[in-house]
Order: C-alpha cells, then sequence, then structure tokens
C-alpha cells in the first residue's frame, strides 16, 4: 500500500511541478522560449505571446524568422548568437535588444540566451527576454532631471561645491572652475581647506566640525579663495550640510559668491567718502596750511627789504624754514590719507599710531570749532591685523561725526584700552546726541540727519562693514542733548 | 605819526603772525601789543586805548568775528582789520560782516606787507 501511495504521490508530483513551472512560466514578466536546433520554436510562454500579438497555433513548430520581424533578427544577429550558444554549450548574457512590431509600441528587451541541454547533449536554445521598457524609461527620466540639475549647478555663476564631511571635495562646478583655474577632477584631489588661507583654515576647520549641529546648519562667512595662479579671490561662503535620503549628513555643500567685484566697488566708495571727508575738512586745513604760508611770505618780504639786522634777517630765515617743514608735514598727512588704496591685504597695523596719525588731520578742523581733545593710549604698542586704510577711514569717520556733532565747541575723547583678547577704542563727544528713535538706523546706507549735500548718510554703514570684516564690532550709546560714544573693540594680535 | 596815533592791537594765536604783524607795524611808525586770544585782547583793551585792530578769524577760545563785536560794544568807531587764512576775500561770511560795519577791511593770509601797510594808512586812528 505504502508502495502504491509513493507511486501515485510521485506522478502527481511530477504532474504538478509541470503544472507549476507553466504556471510560473506564463506568470513571470519575462518572454521564455526554446528553440531547438533548427531554429524552430518549441515553446513559448505567455508573456512572449501577448507582447508580440501572436497565438501559439501561429508560434510553436515555426522558424524563428517566421515569428521575429526581419529586421531584428539581421540587427540583432539573434540567429548567430543561438547557434553559438547551442553550438560553444556557454550562455550569452546581458545582451539589450529593441522590439518594434506592427502596430505595438516600441519595447525594450534584454536578452539572454542559455544553452537547453537533457542528458549532457545541447538540444536547443532557452530565450530569455525581460521586457526593460519601463526601466529604461524611468532611468532616462532620472537621467534627464540629474543632466538637468547637473546644469543648473554647472550654469550657476556662483561657486557651488560639495564635500564628505571630512572636507574633501566631491563636485566642483563651472564657476569654481573658472574662478579658481583648478579643473574638476584635479579639485577633487584636495580638501577645501587647500583652497584657503592659512589664517582661515581654523575658522573652517571650526565649520566643517559643527556643520552636523542644528544650530550651525546655515553658516556664512567671507574666505578668499586660493587660485591655480596663487592669487587671493575675495569670496562670501554659505556652507550648509549635505543630507542623505536617511536625512543623515553626508558632507557639506558650498555655496561662494566672488565678492571681487563688489569689493571694486567698496574701494571706490571709500574713496569718494575720503574726498566726502576732505571736503569737510577743507576749511581748517586751507587755515592750517595758509598760517605758515603767511609767516613764509612775511618773512621773505622782510628779508628782501635791505634795512634788516644780521640777527633779523637770520630770524626770518629760520622762521621760513620753519614754517615750509610745518607745511609740507600737513602735505604729507593728507597725501597720506587721500592717497587710494587698493590693497585689501591685512597687514599687522600699529592702531595707536594709527589713531594718533588720523587724529593729526581732524585737529585743523577741531580746532576751528574750538573743541578740546583729550586722548588716552596704553604704553604698550597695540597690534591689530587689518587694512590699515581703511581702519583709518573708520576713525577718520567716527571723530568728524564726533566733531560734527559739536558745532558750537565741546569735548572729544580717545580712549583705547587693551581688553583682552581685544582691542577696545572709544569715541565719546559732548556733542548733540542721537535720539533713541534713530539710533537704531544709524549704520544703515545712506540714513543721515545731515542737512542735504552736506553728508552722504554712508559714513557709518562704511564704518560698520569695515569693521565687520576685520572681525570686530561697532557700538553706538547716545543721550539726546549730552553727547554720544562710540566703541569699536577689534581682535588684538601680538607679536 | 607815532606821537599822533594809538597804539595798535594785533589778536593771532600764532606768536609768530604777531611777529610778523608787529615789525610791519612798528615799520609804520606805530605802536604795537599783541595778544594770543580774545580773552587777553579784552583784559588790554580795559586798560588801553588802540587805534585799530588786526583780528585773526580762529582764535583758541573765542572768534575773531565774536571778538569784533565784543570790541565794537565798547568801542563803536575802532578800525577793525580780519586777518585770517580761514576766509577768502569774497566769502559771503566776509562781505556780510563789511557790509554790516562790524568789520572794516579783510586781509588774506599769506598778504603782501603793503596791504597791511596800506589799511593802516587808510584806518588807523588817533
Amino acid at each position: 500500500m505504502g508502495d502504491k501511495t509513493l507511486k501515485a504521490t510521485g506522478r502527481d508530483l511530477s504532474g504538478r511541478y509541470k503544472r507549476l513551472y507553466t504556471m510560473l512560466l506564463d506568470a513571470i514578466p519575462s518572454s521564455v522560449l526554446l528553440i531547438d536546433q533548427n531554429m524552430r520554436i518549441v515553446s513559448a510562454n505567455r508573456n512572449f505571446l501577448e507582447k508580440g500579438q501572436r497565438t501559439l497555433a501561429n508560434t510553436i513548430g515555426y522558424r524563428l524568422e517566421e515569428v521575429f520581424p526581419t529586421i531584428i533578427l539581421d540587427q540583432m544577429d539573434i540567429t548567430k548568437r543561438i547557434r553559438q550558444v547551442i553550438e560553444n554549450n556557454q550562455p550569452a548574457k546581458g545582451e539589450r535588444m529593441t522590439y518594434r512590431a506592427p502596430g505595438v509600441p516600441i519595447r525594450i528587451y534584454y536578452y539572454s540566451i542559455l544553452p537547453f541541454t537533457c542528458q549532457g547533449q545541447v538540444e536547443g536554445a532557452v530565450l530569455l527576454m525581460e521586457d526593460v521598457t519601463e526601466q529604461v524609461r524611468l532611468s532616462e527620466e532620472v537621467r534627464r532631471v540629474e543632466r538637468h540639475l547637473g546644469s543648473v549647478v554647472e550654469s550657476a555663476s556662483d561657486l557651488v561645491l560639495s564635500t564628505d564631511k571630512k572636507g574633501r571635495i566631491l563636485t566642483w562646478n563651472a564657476a569654481a572652475e573658472m574662478l579658481s583655474g583648478y579643473p574638476a577632477a584635479e579639485a577633487r584631489e584636495h580638501d577645501f581647506i587647500d583652497f584657503c588661507t592659512d589664517e582661515d583654515r581654523k575658522d573652517i576647520r571650526e565649520i566643517f566640525s559643527r556643520i552636523d549641529t542644528r544650530k550651525y546648519a546655515r553658516q556664512m562667512k567671507e574666505f578668499s579663495l586660493r587660485t591655480k595662479q596663487a592669487t587671493f579671490i575675495p569670496v562670501s561662503w554659505v556652507f550648509s550640510p549635505l543630507k542623505d535620503s536617511s536625512n543623515q549628513t553626508a558632507g557639506v555643500v558650498a555655496v561662494g559668491r566672488d565678492l571681487t567685484e563688489r569689493r571694486k566697488f567698496e574701494t571706490e566708495l571709500h574713496q569718494s567718502q575720503k574726498f566726502a571727508a576732505l571736503g569737510v575738512m577743507a576749511g581748517g586745513i586751507a587755515h592750517e596750511i595758509r598760517n605758515p604760508l603767511a609767516i613764509c611770505s612775511s618773512s621773505a618780504q622782510f628779508l628782501m627789504e635791505e634795512d634788516g639786522t644780521p640777527e633779523f634777517r637770520r630770524e626770518c630765515a629760520e622762521k621760513i624754514h620753519k614754517g615750509i617743514q610745518r607745511t609740507s608735514a600737513i602735505i604729507e598727512n593728507l597725501l597720506k590719507y587721500s592717497h587710494p588704496s587698493t590693497t585689501t591685504r591685512t597687514t599687522l597695523v600699529n592702531l595707536a599710531s594709527l589713531i594718533k596719525e588720523t587724529l593729526t588731520l581732524v585737529t585743523y578742523h577741531a580746532n576751528i570749532l574750538k573743541i578740546d581733545m583729550k586722548t588716552s593710549f596704553p604704553r604698550e604698542p597695540i597690534m591689530v591685523q587689518g587694512v590699515a586704510t581703511l581702519l583709518q577711514q573708520v576713525f577718520m569717520n567716527l571723530f568728524l561725526n564726533a566733531i560734527n556733532a559739536m558745532p558750537t565747541g565741546g569735548r572729544l575723547r580717545i580712549d583705547v584700552k587693551m581688553d583682552q583678547p581685544e582691542v577696545r577704542v572709544q569715541v565719546t563727544d559732548t556733542g548733540c546726541g542721537i535720539s533713541p528713535r534713530e539710533i537704531g538706523k544709524i549704520f544703515d546706507p545712506f540714513y543721515t540727519t545731515s542737512i542735504v549735500g552736506q553728508g552722504t548718510g554712508l559714513g557709518l554703514s562704511l564704518c560698520y562693514s569695515i569693521v565687520k570684516q576685520h572681525r570686530g564690532t561697532i557700538e553706538a550709546e547716545s543721550v539726546e542733548g549730552r553727547g554720544s560714544v562710540f566703541t569699536v573693540t577689534l581682535p588684538a594680535r601680538f607679536g | 605819526m607815532n606821537e599822533k596815533y594809538a597804539p595798535i592791537l594785533v589778536v593771532d594765536d600764532e606768536p609768530e603772525m604777531c611777529w610778523i604783524l608787529e615789525n610791519i607795524i612798528r615799520k609804520t611808525g606805530l605802536d604795537c601789543r599783541t595778544a594770543l586770544s580774545a580773552r587777553e585782547a579784552m583784559d588790554l583793551t580795559e586798560s588801553n586805548k588802540f587805534g585799530m585792530a588786526f583780528l585773526d578769524a580762529k582764535l583758541p577760545d573765542i572768534d575773531g568775528l565774536e571778538l569784533a563785536r565784543k570790541l565794537r560794544k565798547t568801542n563803536a568807531h575802532l578800525p577793525i582789520v580780519i586777518v585770517s587764512g580761514y576766509f577768502y576775500p569774497d566769502d559771503p561770511t566776509i562781505e556780510g560782516v563789511l557790509q554790516a560795519g562790524l568789520i572794516t577791511a579783510f586781509v588774506g593770509k599769506p598778504f603782501d606787507h603793503d596791504e597791511i601797510v596800506s589799511v593802516i594808512t587808510r584806518y588807523a586812528r588817533r
């Protein structure tokens, strides 16, 4: 009984397997053909019949060329490939085939040919065709979107680049290539830090180390970009974390804007500001120059007269000499101040000397308005890293503002103090002061309380931008009718 | 003319300018007193009678024009000459005070000695 059951079970199993295979064959989304050595179709699954709009009756037993359009057979050389598979007993894999049947939309197949062996003999070949039309369409779509995104990044006039978390360059757009002179392939061999100045490296490391924290998700900073020609271009950067699909930080995206043009404009603005300041001081300067000129002129006129004693004539000559030296010193100060400076390279600046020099220039103006000036400087030299001409402009603007706030005289006090790790410069006047309503706007560009034509309204906004550029701060405190205190702090440097 | 003319007052915060004006004035035979500030000048006018005054426009304590106003109060007929490098001859301020009669003449720095001599000859009072 056991034997009978086994046999019955065996028969059942074999029937079941056949049904299972037929079912699987018909269910899979691929076309499967069994072809014999004579290139006749032995078996075809449902998928093939449906895709080719054929029936079993006009497919089984027919030759390959009767089932496939000639164009495909010729183009893809399927017959030859099937023959090779049968002859060599070696599968052919991974070929793509485009199938155009009359009246059906274009289909793209991925096909493989496997030798079909029975008891060691190759009897035919199985042609497996997977319809990849949709995948190809999707991947083309993906590629199109990628190309579009790529061209957006490539066409951007700003620098767009990405790095891994350690700062290794991953992508580098055309603008970055053009500005830096480094082609993307070469840039990818470097870290972001390699394109920066030595002084900026510490700050950049900090930015990269905290990019992962929510608070610093968007960090803006100005760094110079080192070009292949070893020049430095000012760039305003925005750093953001590069997130992967699971919202984990995978790297950093840096977008940078070339500030060269803006710097050029700012330089021109600074220069015109200087001339505006000179205009304000013109009366004082003229007075200061004409006094020694008058002394020289008169002494010369005395000398031209014949009647002077030798002592008197000597005194005249000495006064001429002294007068010329005095005038020359004033002119030198003016020249130094008005000399256009295009450099934005920072140097170690002795802040106390710079402030003293600037004070000399405004003294003429202050004296005329009967402003009493008091200064206090620490004994040790005060050094800051910066652009001397820009810093001089900050103090010139602050001093002139203070002086102009006291048209009928007053006191101007300048206190320079070391307040580690900063240096603090306080400019205190006893002038008209600023109302609480106005004090919030004083650093805005073009905000001015001056009479039309007397002030550009750019002085304090320039001070603000210059001080910020030097990584310092500028603050104002004022009591209307009593006076104002402007405080500038700058990072101190040693050595 | 020295005997008949009152001394001339020179006010300038620059001692060198005082020295120059004093020398020019003395060469004309007139006497001269100098002051380095308006305060000093006011003190001098209290005890002296002057026949003319040369004032600098910018003095350390008060302006030359302000000093002119103070001098006018006690001496309506004193010839006052502003000698300055701050203003220029057709300066609106100068034209205004000349017209108002606050000052008698203006001499810009630097000047020819003849200009000083000619205002002395013209305006100096006894």
